[in-house]
């Protein structure tokens, strides 16, 4: 059962090609896992780490078949990709709520989203928001806005359901220096100062500041 | 995050084991393991020790720190100092609790670590305290937490952050500009 060797991964504008070993793509997996756990807001797609370790999942479940029963490698194989399973699928489930959360918000930054910016959702979640949106509206409709005077049987959803709190606190870890990061102040008697951030340093800090940070790699969320 | 996700977590850390069976080379995903022959340590991640183990198929031997002296060195360490000293390894409580309960056997002084890493628990977790009380006291807006491990940032972690929301929904709430929607939160 030979491990795979590096993957080839397109970049969405091709310009790109990264190549990633498998234990890479699987840390990179985690790291994403972390970041949208803790992260307030919906986070980029990754469709590319998806897709490659799903191939890889595939590929080992293969082996395992063609191999013979009651091996104790077989054992041990199929432990690791119950571990795999789970990030991956606690990952995507993450990912659900946030949606089912924040539904019209999410739909409308997909829909204002520049030609060149990375999406933040997946084909299938898109279709999954936009139904979800259409149920959602629907429901609201049958239930309770047609019983209304006609004046007032819209309900503006992107007003009413909750924006995410951008500006909650996050734990995080940096991965590559930054310098000159800005921290707003609290209160009113309070001024403005920057930090640097040291690599292998732990901060608690606002989200809103460093959400570029943890879009671009230089810090996990924890 | 669960405290058992932050477990997950720590079951990736290698430990030494000396099997009792033969197996050569692993290929897994994450990387190669073995070749595993009887009597010659090898080194494997905690979750795959730890099946051996239950299975009967391997011996665990506690990693370099876990041993008396060294950790009443650290309870000592970190009694006498006010902010929070390294630890010998960022998961050192889920480590603990993991081998003390599937290989005690294998463990020298089983219960003197196990009360050691407690004591040096419980006096971080009440540095822990204090200074999350004085940073919502202060009303800071940054700390800096590099000592700390995974298990004891996750241990107040949500209330924490929660904490701290509801206090700037309240805060900004009183100020009489009416820019924020009563629906933004």
């Amino acid at each position: 059962m030979a491990a795979a060797g590096g993957e080839e991964l397109d970049s969405d504008d091709g310009s790109e090609e990264l190549v990633l070993t498998p234990l890479q793509l699987i840390r990179s997996l985690e790291q994403a896992w972390l970041n949208e756990k803790f992260a307030p807001e919906l986070l980029e797609s990754k469709p590319e780490i998806i897709e490659c370790v799903v191939e890889q999942l595939d590929h080992m479940e293969a082996n395992l078949k063609r191999a013979k029963k009651g091996d104790l490698k077989v054992s041990v194989h199929r432990m690791e990709i119950e571990r795999i399973r789970y990030v991956l699928s606690s990952y995507l489930r993450c990912r659900l709520v946030k949606i089912e959360k924040f539904f019209p918000h999410v739909l409308e930054k997909e829909k204002s989203r520049a030609k060149g910016e990375p999406s933040i959702l997946s084909p299938e979640e898109f279709a999954f928001a936009k139904e979800y949106m259409a149920n959602t509206e629907t429901y609201l409709k049958n239930v309770a806005l047609k019983h209304m005077p006609p004046n007032l049987q819209k309900v503006a959803l992107l007003k009413s359901v909750p924006k995410p709190n951008l500006d909650s606190f996050v734990f995080l870890r940096v991965l590559k220096r930054q310098e000159n990061i800005l921290v707003e102040p609290e209160t009113d008697e309070q001024r403005e100062y920057t930090i640097d951030l040291e690599e292998g340093s732990q901060h608690l800090i606002r989200y809103k500041t460093i959400a570029p940070l943890v879009a671009s790699g230089a810090v996990q969320l924890i | 995050m669960e405290p058992a996700e932050a477990e997950f977590l720590a079951e990736k850390e290698l430990v030494t084991i000396v099997p009792s069976f033969s197996m050569d080379r692993v290929h897994l995903i994450g990387g190669d393991l073995g070749p595993f022959n009887p009597g010659l340590p090898v080194e494997v991640p905690v979750w795959l020790a730890i099946s051996l183990k239950q299975r009967q198929k391997c011996r665990l031997i506690p990693p370099e720190w876990m041993d008396v002296e060294k950790l009443e060195e650290i309870r000592d360490q970190e009694r006498k100092e006010d902010t929070f000293t390294p630890m010998p390894s960022p998961y050192y409580m889920e480590l603990t609790k993991l081998l003390l309960n599937y290989a005690s056997d294998n463990i020298p002084k089983a219960d003197e670590i196990r009360t050691l890493v407690k004591d040096t628990w419980d006096t971080r977790m009440a540095k822990l305290r204090l200074s999350a009380d004085s940073f919502v006291r202060q009303q800071e807006a940054h700390a800096k937490l590099d000592n700390l491990t995974l298990m004891e940032i996750n241990t107040i972690g949500t209330f924490l952050t929660q904490a701290l929301d509801h206090m700037y929904k309240l805060r900004t709430n009183l100020q009489p500009s009416g820019s924020a929607e009563s629906q933004d939160f």
